[in-house]
C-alpha cells in the first residue's frame, strides 16, 4: 500500500494569547489524507481554518496534537519540502526584484543547478504569461500579476506535491482559466494537488476529491463522485401539470417546481416512466428527461451554509 | 555529503546575500552615511587648524590632543555602529514577518536555523562594510589633524567586528519574540546596563551590591575591552601593551558570548509560529 501524499490524523491547533489570554480553537480533531496523483480541493468559509492547516502541513505552525504526514515526512523536514511547490494565500515578494531574479533567488533555494534554472525560468515566466514583464520590479505588478508568479515559483524543482492556498484569487476570468490549465496539466503528469479555494465551479472541474471544513472541523469529505451523488433522482420537465397529479407526485416524494412556461419535476428514477405516462395521458408533453447531478455548491452551501463561496 | 553541504552553504549565501541587498536599498542607510559626511566636516576645522598649530616643539602635545580627537570622535560613530547593528539584526527578521515574504523562503528546502543564520550573516556584511568606513574615517581623520593612528589595522577591524556581532546577535534573538522597535530598545538597555555595571577602581561596600554588579557584568554584553577606540588613543604602538593573550581572552569571550545568544535565537525561533504579523 502507498504512503499518503498527505495525512491529517486527527490534528488539533489552539491559538493562545501570551499570559493565559483568550483561546481560539482553530483545528478540532481534523482528519483527512490525499493518495499521490490525487487533486483534493479543501473548501471551507473563511475562518474554517485552512490557512492554518495548510501552514502546518508546510511547517510554518505547530500542532498541538495529532499526527502530519507530508510525503511521509514530519512538516517542515527539508527533504519533503525539496518535492513540494507551494503558494500561499496573498503572496509576499521581494518588491525590488524582477520576476527572473525572483526565481533564481527561489531555484538556488531549492537546489535547482544554475544551467538548470536558466533553462526552466524563462519557460515558467512565459507559461503564467510573464514573458512580456520579465524586467518589471515585482512592486509594480499588480495583484494578479504576483499570484501568477506565486504559481511560477511553486512549478520551480518539478515538485511532485502541490499546496495551492487560494491560488486564483485577485485574477481576472482569463487568468482564473490559464492557471485552471495549468493545474490540469499538473494533474495530467501525475502530480498531487492540494488546493484550497472558494471558487467551487472551478474546483469541480478539476478535482478528484474533496474535504470541506467549517470551524475547525471536517464536515464532508470524500471523492467528488460519491459528493455529488444525488443516487438515481432525474428531472422531469413538462409543459403542464394536473392538480390531482401534483398530490400523486407529492405522495411519491417528489418535488414540483412550476414555472412560467414549464413545470419541473424532481423524482425517483424508480417512479419516472409511470410519471411521464401520467403526463402524457394528462395531455401534457413532457419536453425533458435528466438524470440530476448535485452541485458542489449546493452540498457546500448545504453544509456551511454561509454565502461566501464564490 | 559534501553536495548537501555544498547545498546548505548555497542556501546560507542565498538568503545572506538578499539580506545585504534589501539593506543597501533601505533609507535608513542613507541615515548613516550622512552621519559620516556630517562627522567628517565637522571635524574638518579644528583638524586642519590643529595640523596648522603644530611645530617641532608643541609635537607631541598635538599629536595627544589630535589623536584624543580622533578618538572621541570614533567612540560615537562606533556606538552609531552598535545601534545600527541592533537594528538590522531586529529588522532583517521582523520585515520578513511582516511583510509575509518568509513564507515564501520557508516553503523552500530550508531550515529554520538556517534562515535566521543566513539574515544573521546579512547584517555582519552589512557592518563589514560599516567598519571599514569606520576605518577609514579614522585614519582620515588622524591625517587631517596631521597624525598617524598608531594601532594595527586588524584590532581596528575586528574589535568593532566581534561587538557589532554581540550587538547583531541579542536584537536577533529578542526579536524573534518581540517587535522589532522593542528588540532594538531592549538591546540598547542591555548595552546602557553592561556599561553601568563594568567593576570600578573604588570598593564596593555593600556585599550584595558587589555580587549583584559583579553577576551582571559577566551575564551582561560587556563590550568595554572591545571597544577599538583606546588604541586610536594611543600614540605609541599599543600592542606591545596589550598582549596576545589579551587580544585573544576578549575577543574569545565576545565570540562565544555572540554564538550563545546566537544559538539561544535559534533555539527560540524553532519554536515560533510563522505567519504573517
Amino acid at each position: 500500500m502507498s504512503v499518503p501524499a498527505l495525512e491529517f490524523q486527527d490534528v488539533t491547533k489552539t491559538y493562545r494569547r501570551w499570559l493565559g489570554g483568550q483561546q481560539v480553537a482553530a483545528l478540532s480533531q481534523v482528519s483527512f489524507s490525499v493518495a499521490e496523483g490525487e487533486v483534493c480541493a479543501f473548501l471551507g468559509p473563511n475562518g474554517a481554518g485552512k490557512t492554518t492547516s495548510i501552514s502546518i502541513l508546510m511547517g510554518f505552525l505547530y500542532a498541538d496534537w495529532g499526527r502530519i504526514r507530508v510525503l511521509g515526512c514530519e512538516p517542515g523536514d527539508v527533504r519533503a519540502k525539496k518535492r513540494i511547490g507551494f503558494v500561499p494565500e496573498n503572496f509576499a515578494f521581494y518588491k525590488h526584484m524582477n520576476a527572473d531574479k525572483l526565481l533564481r533567488f527561489h531555484a538556488k533555494l531549492a537546489g535547482v543547478a544554475e544551467d538548470n534554472a536558466a533553462r526552466l525560468i524563462p519557460d515558467l515566466i512565459a507559461k503564467v504569461g510573464l514573458s512580456s514583464y520579465g524586467k518589471l520590479k515585482i512592486g509594480r505588478y499588480s495583484r494578479g500579476m504576483v499570484q501568477r508568479l506565486g504559481i511560477a515559483q511553486s512549478l520551480l524543482g518539478d515538485p511532485e506535491l502541490l499546496i495551492l492556498d487560494e491560488p486564483t484569487s485577485g485574477l481576472d476570468p482569463s487568468g482564473r482559466k490559464e492557471v485552471r490549465d495549468v493545474i490540469l496539466s499538473l494533474k495530467a503528469a501525475g502530480k498531487t494537488i492540494f488546493l484550497s479555494s472558494h471558487l467551487l465551479s472551478e474546483v469541480e472541474q478539476v478535482c478528484d476529491q474533496a474535504v470541506i471544513i467549517d470551524r475547525g472541523r471536517v464536515v464532508r469529505a470524500g471523492t467528488m463522485k460519491t459528493l455529488l451523488d444525488t443516487g438515481d433522482q432525474v428531472e422531469i420537465v413538462a409543459t403542464t401539470l394536473p392538480e390531482e397529479l401534483e398530490a400523486v407526485l407529492h405522495e411519491w416524494g417528489a418535488t414540483v417546481k412550476r414555472g412560467a412556461q414549464t413545470v419541473s419535476i424532481v423524482a425517483s428514477g424508480a417512479r419516472k416512466r409511470e410519471i411521464v405516462e401520467r403526463l402524457w395521458l394528462a395531455g401534457s408533453d413532457v419536453l425533458r428527461l435528466n438524470p440530476v447531478k448535485g452541485s458542489l455548491e449546493d452540498l457546500y452551501m448545504k453544509l456551511v451554509g454561509k454565502g461566501d463561496a464564490a | 555529503m559534501k553536495l548537501r553541504m555544498i547545498l546548505r552553504t548555497i542556501v546560507l549565501r542565498t538568503i545572506a546575500k538578499n539580506t545585504f541587498g534589501i539593506f543597501l536599498r533601505d533609507k535608513l542607510l542613507i541615515v548613516f552615511g550622512a552621519l559620516f559626511v556630517c562627522v567628517i566636516l565637522m571635524m574638518m576645522t579644528p583638524l586642519l587648524t590643529s595640523r596648522a598649530r603644530t611645530t617641532v616643539s608643541n609635537m607631541e602635545g598635538m599629536q595627544t590632543y589630535v589623536l584624543g580627537m580622533v578618538s572621541a570622535t570614533m567612540y560615537m560613530v562606533s556606538g552609531a555602529g552598535s545601534l545600527l547593528a541592533a537594528w538590522a539584526a531586529a529588522d532583517a527578521v521582523a520585515t520578513e514577518l511582516k511583510s509575509g515574504t518568509i513564507l515564501a523562503v520557508m516553503a523552500r528546502p530550508v531550515k529554520r536555523w538556517e534562515f535566521l543564520l543566513g539574515k544573521y550573516l546579512g547584517v555582519l556584511l552589512l557592518m563589514a562594510c560599516y567598519v571599514v568606513m569606520m576605518f577609514g574615517l579614522s585614519y582620515l581623520l588622524a591625517w587631517m589633524g596631521g597624525q598617524r593612528v598608531s594601532a594595527a589595522s586588524w584590532v581596528l577591524l575586528t574589535y568593532p567586528m566581534v561587538r557589532y556581532a554581540i550587538y547583531a546577535a541579542i536584537a536577533m534573538a529578542v526579536a524573534t519574540l518581540l517587535h522589532p522597535v522593542l528588540s532594538w530598545v531592549f538591546t540598547l538597555l542591555l548595552g546602557v546596563a553592561a556599561m553601568m555595571v563594568v567593576p570600578s577602581e573604588e570598593p564596593i561596600v555593600n556585599s550584595a551590591s558587589r555580587w549583584l554588579s559583579t553577576g551582571l557584568y559577566y551575564v551582561l554584553p560587556s563590550t568595554q575591552f572591545l571597544s577599538e577606540d583606546r588604541f586610536l588613543n594611543i600614540k605609541q604602538a599599543t600592542l606591545r601593551q596589550t598582549g596576545w593573550a589579551e587580544h585573544f581572552l576578549a575577543l574569545t569571550y565576545g565570540v562565544d558570548y555572540a554564538l550563545l545568544v546566537l544559538l539561544l535565537a535559534m533555539w527560540s525561533f524553532h519554536y515560533r509560529s510563522l505567519k504573517r504579523d
